[in-house]
């Protein structure tokens, strides 16, 4: 309770102090014209209470209330003294005074740990470095930045770096003294050196920061909530050990991650070359690109890329994908399947649902009914579809409901009177089927001779299969010599778990897909669609080369959305199987590494993989925001 | 010029942001400045404030101190009703008699929750760990607090010698044990004993061919199951454990769990290979989620084994938890237990395991808990407790407590408190003593893909070889 307090008065006070922040700012700009002492008091003080701010958070001084309200005083009083004088050796003057003011309040009260014990040649030769870098950046911006400011710049970062931060720390209040003094008098006479601004710059600059106001609580708001957590992400993937002490290990998680068995195993590739899902690929393929050119040449081109051919084509990809992703294991080609399957399915599935229902009857009722898994979560879709493939032991009745109807199957072909039943039922079908195919030959339509063939053929392997040699979940138990069933353990039996797991994240996305593609479908100008159908092309021929080069973008758009959400994956194997039996995902595998392993090094490394993938997404995706903006 | 100006301004903003960062941070470390071990002096003269402070109280504490008022979390990884029921009820008798408040969470999750939690700076005041092996991480990374010397004293004489050097880094004890778990029990169906015949077996030898005998009468012999969420696998590591230490012997045992012997030595890999041959054999699991890696460890097996559908089920002491209620236990109720035999009748090795509570946050009450965590009072409260909230006898409670009332435990649960006490050899759970990425990781990932046959015995233990820190 009392921490629920705090957290909420915390939030109070960070949206009611940045508030106060975002006004005050406006407010001080306000000031630059007519009140530009006044301002620059306010500024000065802010930023003194900005940088011993962080002093202070750091633990890097001693009594840090008092070191920090003299801070705020002097740099005020610094910052009132260069708004108010406008000859430049008083300027120059009042800046060293402030800025070895704030040099000596350092130096006096740094903490112990950090004193160091000068290296005068480190030293000297750090400054000699850092205002020769100084000078050359003013000689290269051929006098657009003051000399004598360019140096004094590059002299007190190189002061700064060469006598404190490269020293040791073993060092006496005397040499902190000096080194913070020289220090401030540096960074004061920068300061000092900048001329009085006239009325017109600071007109200038007012306008010129307001937008960098405006803009800031979002720009703090991304750094905070993105780019800090990326830094230090990154930064943390190049550490090792106790996760309270850390060390530097370069890009040893990297290695360790790519060279990992369980994150990326070529070992079974050559038992691609013996799966049959490889060598059906193969023919469709070939097929599939012999279709295409014969229709090619007719039309006079290359290569037609009709229904029949990209059918064939698209069949060939996907087992061609399948029989990849069954023989390359481990994490990463999970994360690689689980993408091209739901590419694939979500994709095909969502825009062949928004093109039959388009214009139908019940079409509302149709999309409403497969847009609703979009309502589920994750989580919640997991566990109902764990308890669709649970299997139970074979003396138990099966209560998912892929093995209920599997292991029935079995049984059913197993006797006579009920697979005959079956095979007349399908008999009939299958005729119905042909009946269609003889119609469509007679209307010379070959997309359906070809597709009606195909149901044909396989319903017929089907009826085959039922009546001879027996399909379904049953075996012969080895015990007893009697039949038993023998249902699948959709959740264990590897590699195709990783699939019957993605079914799931495609029953929620096709909603997504769909709502999108119908929307594009729909907005297809209707007087090109005329003007093909009038030009004598089919409805096939229309749907392939008029509506779907219409919706490119949105193919783009639905892919690449698609892409992002499939990488990130994590609820749904957390769920069902937390990576074991090889279905890892690299979203889990950062978990697992960094939070059940406490390994926060790999675990990072773990993120910032995943991370460099999705990056080529969002590229493609702002680059095309952007091109469609400006089209 | 006004590239000067905006620069200017920009850095204004983020000054003022970065202040605002860092004076956000500050209360924050103070909070946990007692465990925190950077050495700023300021952080150090703090530090050595707070435990003054702490050792007044504490000696105030033996006088009554007053800890009214005073909140305490303990987070564990017991979720069943009538284990959090247990914890909760016999930490609510301390905390009435002080006034305080002591707040019980159990999750599942546990051993990736107490990672998040400790890493992400929010802790819970006291955690009751399953593995010592992660006591002992937590304590070299400086997670948790050593004992003060005083509940040191008070808790040690209490425990069987050796109790607490379990959970010690050097000689100083990281954690108190709370709740002792027998683990090398066969519970078994005394209807089915009683209708086959069969007898109690005294060797492993004999085991193995009851099993071949119930088999043949077409009686399945065992329920075996090993899914537990994230801790899947760790049945089969307890089956593990007891068959290396029965066939390869204590000291086999000790090199094993140190990693001196390998995983992917042949001895190892024979004695898995010998625990799948049995589990596998056609006809001797009964697997309620269809394979034994898709069973859930003893939630899945209390009715079938209470219906006789299998008729043993090799799980710890705590099992009487998971069978139905109303179900009576011994040699004349429906359930038996007999101990888990070793190959030859010379010694009667015993498997034994433990939750053990350690601390996240310096303060009185918090000691104060914790010592009474490690007294026998504890200890007989949750017993009462939890019989209370089982509803019959077989409370699933044990302890190794050497001063607790053994009137309170039940036949059957008395006799687990005595074989603990006359144990020869004790081994404590391997995979508990194993570091945390081997020992709540590999171990049971590896093992759980073995079992599944995903993986050869091994290739899978070749693999967990290659995770030992």
């Amino acid at each position: 309770m009392n921490r629920l307090v705090i957290t909420i008065l915390g939030i109070v006070a960070a949206v009611g102090g940045s508030a106060v922040v975002f006004v005050g700012i406006n407010k001080l700009y306000d000031l630059t014209e007519d009140r530009y002492a006044l301002f620059n008091a306010v500024a000065g003080g802010l930023v003194s209470a900005g940088v011993f701010g962080l002093v202070w958070g750091n633990r890097l001084v001693v009594s840090p209330v008092v070191v920090w309200l003299i801070a705020i005083a002097v740099g005020a009083a610094t910052g009132y003294a260069l708004g108010l004088f406008e000859d430049p050796m008083r300027r120059l003057a009042s800046g060293i005074a402030g800025g070895a003011a704030l040099g000596l309040v350092l130096g006096m009260r740094a903490t112990a740990s950090i004193l160091p014990s000068i290296d005068p040649l480190a030293a000297i030769i750090w400054l000699a470095v850092g205002t020769g870098l100084g000078f050359a950046v003013s000689a290269v911006s051929g006098g657009q930045i003051d000399r004598l400011r360019s140096l004094l710049a590059g002299g007190a970062v190189g002061w700064l770096f060469g006598a404190w931060l490269a020293a040791d720390f073993d060092g006496s209040r005397a040499e902190v003294i000096v080194v913070a003094l020289v220090l401030g008098t540096l960074a004061g006479a920068f300061v000092g050196r900048r001329p009085f601004p006239n009325r017109i710059a600071r007109g200038n600059m007012a306008v010129a920061s307001r937008k960098y106001i405006f803009a800031g609580p979002a720009l703090v708001f991304v750094a905070s909530a993105l780019l800090f957590p990326l830094v230090r992400t990154i930064w943390l993937s190049l550490l090792t050990g106790n996760p309270r002490d850390l060390q530097w290990t370069g890009l040893t998680n990297y290695g360790e991650i790519l060279t990992d068995p369980g994150i990326i195993d070529f070992s079974g590739f050559g038992e691609i070359f013996s799966s049959n899902m490889f060598w059906l690929a193969v023919v469709l393929l070939g097929a599939g690109f012999v279709t295409g050119r014969i229709a090619g040449r007719r039309l006079g081109g290359n290569f037609a890329a009709g229904g029949p051919s990209l059918t064939m084509l698209a069949f060939g990809v996907i087992l061609f994908g399948f029989a990849l992703f069954t023989s390359i294991r481990g994490t990463i080609p999970n994360n690689l399947w689980w993408i091209f399957s739901v590419i694939v399915f979500a994709v095909s599935l969502g825009l062949a649902v928004a093109v039959l229902a388009d214009r139908s009857k019940g079409e509302n009722i149709a999309k409403s009914l497969i847009f609703l898994p979009m309502a589920i979560s994750f989580v919640g879709a997991a566990v109902i579809w764990r308890l669709i493939y649970v299997a139970r032991p074979p003396t138990d009745p099966q209560s998912g409901v892929f093995n209920t109807l599997w292991v029935q199957l079995g049984f059913w072909s197993d006797s006579t009177t009920a697979s005959t039943v079956i095979a007349a039922i399908l008999g009939v079908v299958v005729a119905g089927v042909v009946y269609l195919a003889w119609r469509g030959w007679q209307a010379e339509a070959n997309a359906i001779v070809a597709g009606s063939l195909a149901i044909a053929a396989g319903l017929g392997y089907f009826i085959y299969r039922v009546v001879g040699p027996g399909i379904g979940g049953v075996a012969i138990s080895e015990l007893t010599g009697e039949l038993v069933a023998d249902p699948v353990l959709f959740i264990q039996e590897t590699p195709w778990n990783n699939f019957w797991m993605m079914v799931v994240f495609i029953w929620i996305q096709t909603g997504f897909a769909m709502v999108i593609f119908s929307a594009a479908i729909k907005a297809v100008p209707e007087d090109l669609l005329e003007a093909s159908r009038i030009d004598g092309a089919t409805e096939t021929q229309t749907f392939w080369r008029v509506t779907i080069p219409q919706i490119y973008p949105t193919i783009g758009v639905v892919v690449t959305t698609l892409v992002v959400t499939v990488l990130k994956v994590f609820d749904i194997p957390k769920v069902m199987t937390n990576g074991n039996f090889d279905t890892q995902v690299l979203a889990n595998e950062m978990w697992e590494r960094a939070f059940t392993q406490l390994n926060f090094g790999l675990g990072s490394a773990v993120a910032v993989l995943l991370f460099i993938a999705v990056l080529p997404v969002m590229y493609i995706n702002i680059r095309r925001m952007q091109s469609e903006r400006l089209g | 010029m006004l590239k000067h100006t905006r620069l200017i301004a920009l850095l204004t903003a983020l000054m003022l942001v970065l202040a605002a960062c860092a004076g956000d941070s500050e209360p924050a470390d103070d909070g946990d400045a007692g465990d925190d071990t950077t050495a700023t002096t300021e952080a150090m003269t703090e530090e050595t404030d707070a435990s003054d402070e702490m050792t007044e109280t504490t000696e105030a504490m033996e006088e009554e101190a007053d800890l009214a008022g005073t909140e305490v979390t303990v987070f564990s990884s017991e979720q069943g009703t009538n284990e959090a029921t247990g914890i909760q009820r016999a930490l609510d008798v301390f905390a009435e008699e002080n006034g305080m408040t002591i707040t019980h969470t159990g999750a599942r999750d546990f051993s990736e929750q107490i990672n998040a939690q400790a890493a992400g700076g929010n802790p819970p005041d006291i955690a009751m760990f399953p593995q010592p092996g992660k006591v002992i991480d937590f304590a070299n990374q400086g997670f948790i607090l050593p004992i003060p010397a005083e509940v040191d004293a008070a808790v040690r004489p209490q425990w069987p010698a050796g109790t607490l050097e379990t959970y010690s880094v050097g000689d100083t004890a990281y954690a108190i044990q709370v709740k002792t778990d027998l683990k090398s029990i066969v519970w078994y169906n005394t209807t089915v004993f009683a209708d086959g015949g069969y007898e109690i077996p005294s060797t492993f030898q004999e085991l193995v061919d009851l099993s071949g005998q119930m088999i043949a009468d077409g009686q399945t012999p065992w329920c075996i199951g090993i899914e537990s969420g994230p801790a899947t696998g760790w049945t089969f590591t307890d089956w593990m454990e007891d068959m290396m230490l029965r066939v390869e012997g204590a000291e086999a045992y000790d090199e094993w769990t140190a990693n001196e012997l390998k995983f992917s030595d042949p001895r190892v890999v024979n004695v898995a290979q010998t625990i799948l041959d049995i589990w596998n054999t056609p006809g001797n699991t009964y697997a309620a989620g269809g394979s034994i890696a898709a069973t859930t460890f003893a939630s899945d097996h209390g009715q079938p084994l209470f219906d006789g559908t299998c008729a043993m089920v090799r799980q710890a002491s705590f099992f009487a938890a998971f069978l139905p209620d109303g179900t009576t236990f011994g040699e004349d109720g429906d359930i038996d237990t007999f101990y888990f035999p070793n190959v030859d009748t010379n010694s009667a090795p015993v498997l034994t395991a433990g939750n053990s509570a350690a601390a996240f946050r310096d303060a009185p009450e918090v000691w104060a808990v914790m010592e009474y965590l490690g007294s026998a009072r504890y200890a007989e409260e949750r017993q009462k407790a939890q019989t209370e909230a089982a509803g019959a006898d077989g409370a699933g409670f044990l302890t190794a407590n050497l001063n607790v009332d053994l009137s309170l435990w039940n036949e059957l649960e008395g006799g687990f408190i005595e074989i603990l006490a006359s144990a020869d050899p004790a081994r404590f759970d391997g995979s508990d003593l194993m570091p945390a990425a081997v020992g709540a990781g590999s171990f049971w990932t590896e093992g759980t893909s073995a079992v599944n046959g995903d993986k050869s015995v091994e290739d899978a233990f070749t693999a967990i070889d290659a995770t030992w820190p």
